[in-house]
């Protein structure tokens, strides 16, 4: 087993699903509260990445925000290198990529919170941050959850992206879907099969998480 | 108009390919990119026999045609990648040659490559050494035949262990020129044939490695056993041994064995 290849899905995982977090959140309320014709412009971007091949992802990031544009060199003179080949560029190519699937949950549930709770919030003069804070996130708990579970697992199952952007670095973007795929190049088909149980078995344990919540809140309303 | 006809337009479009002759498919080393496409065209004008090729790092293609996978011919960039499916009763020479070793169709060069726009001294083994050489592309050693050329050039230059923070890993030799043609990667270790494609010719310059450093990079090719097209696939074999194709291999950066 490539330990170090795990520790890396895992803390990049972790580092794309804060950020998601803090992005999805007011980004998942403008969508269900907001009004605007340009919302479905906005909802139709946010849902972009999930029907988007991950490889066009990956060659914007190598070829449009690499060293030969203005924008690239701008990115490589604030962190010292350049996007491609590093943890950073990473972590950047995973919020994208995940981005639908920590936006998506998040709307459903705000969707499903009563407008009467929302609209006796607005009445008692709570602002919208107070708004999403004390009212949409505490009651669409499980669909929080789901994000966070849905974001985590869709990065560390990131694959293309990783592999047009990466450099196959171990530690830095050596994670453990490209382990898999080296060690099945390498003709390692009993490593191969390690890592494709841990993914796989990753995927497993976190889907039974989500779906045991769900199930346990049905049963609380009903 | 177009609408009328458009529904049996796409059922021609889908029906037509189950009557019409599948091609042959080849398996080729990623170095072969930028040369097969046109000799492919040359060999179905010549034959009427059209061929298909499919260009990734020589061990995943192994890999592929040891899980099954659908090739008639198999043109590695290496011998021991072929040798492996020989050994595995995986793939035959059809007669051509001895049955236990790959048909040698053409050799290697490896070239260190640089962007012409780049800060750094023109490429050369100096440039190897160059501190403010931050990142050097490389094909991946494990599977690509270039890039176990590139670490034993390194090697043997006694650069190797200095550069390896430095090294970046590409999934293939196209992908090592990608990241270097991009400016990803400051300089790659790359194929010849990559860098006298008009792309690369024009947005940078290259430096041959010499060729005691590194083993010879021998291209062997084999037909796939279970190929239902083994008189063809036999007749693309000999076409890529042919004077004329052999020159052609001259003039795209292999050097040719005839």
């Amino acid at each position: 087993m490539d330990w170090q290849a795990f520790a890396l899905s895992l803390r990049l995982a972790t580092v794309t699903t804060v950020i998601l977090l803090a992005v999805a959140v007011p980004l998942a309320a403008l969508l269900v509260l907001g009004r605007g014709r340009w919302l479905p412009a906005l909802e139709a971007l946010a849902a972009l990445p999930m029907v988007l091949p991950p490889t066009v992802l990956g060659f914007f990031l190598l070829v449009l925000l690499g060293p030969r544009t203005a924008f690239g060199r701008g990115i490589a003179a604030l962190l010292g290198h350049p996007l491609a080949f590093s943890f950073d560029g990473l972590v950047v190519g995973s919020v994208i990529y995940s981005l639908p699937f920590a936006v998506q949950p998040l709307v459903a549930g705000f969707s499903s919170v009563d407008t009467a709770l929302v609209d006796a919030a607005r009445l008692l003069g709570a602002g919208p941050v107070r708004l999403v804070l004390s009212i949409l996130v505490p009651l669409a708990r499980r669909s929080l959850l789901a994000a966070v579970v849905l974001s985590f697992l869709h990065t560390v199952g990131e694959f293309g992206v990783v592999l047009m952007l990466g450099g196959d670095i171990p530690g830095a973007t050596r994670t453990l879907s490209i382990t898999l795929y080296n060690q099945v190049g390498n003709f390692d088909y009993a490593s191969a099969e390690r890592t494709a149980a841990t993914l796989l078995g990753l995927s497993v344990l976190a889907l039974a998480v989500i779906y045991s919540t769900q199930k346990r809140g049905s049963r609380g309303r009903a | 108009m177009l609408k009328r006809f458009f529904p049996a337009m796409l059922a021609i479009a889908m029906v037509a390919p189950l009557y019409a002759q599948a091609p042959l498919r080849i398996a080729a080393a990623a170095d072969l990119a930028p040369v097969l496409p046109p000799i492919l065209q040359e060999f179905q004008q010549a034959t009427g026999i059209r061929a298909e090729a499919t260009f990734q790092a020589s061990a995943m293609l192994t890999s592929q045609i040891e899980n099954g996978a659908p090739f008639d011919v198999f043109m590695s960039a290496d011998l021991s990648y072929p040798k492996r499916l020989l050994d595995a009763g995986l793939a035959d020479t059809g007669g051509l040659a001895v049955p236990s070793t790959p048909i040698t169709y053409a050799k290697g060069t490896l070239v260190l490559w640089e962007r012409k726009d780049s800060q750094l001294p023109p490429p050369s083994l100096d440039l190897l050494r160059n501190p403010n050489l931050k990142r050097l592309a490389i094909a991946n050693p494990d599977r690509a035949p270039y890039g176990r050329a590139a670490v034993a050039a390194l090697t043997s230059l006694k650069l190797y262990d200095d550069l390896k923070p430095r090294i970046v890993t590409a999934e293939n030799i196209s992908q090592t020129a990608q990241f270097a043609e991009s400016g990803n990667a400051d300089a790659g270790l790359i194929s010849l044939t990559s860098a006298l494609t008009p792309q690369l010719a024009n947005s940078g310059s290259y430096f041959v490695i010499p060729r005691d450093l590194y083993p010879p990079i021998e291209q062997g090719m084999v037909i796939v056993n279970k190929t239902t097209q083994r008189e063809a696939a036999q007749k693309l074999l000999d076409f890529l041994l042919s004077p004329a194709v052999q020159a052609q291999f001259a003039k795209s950066g292999l050097t040719p064995v005839k």
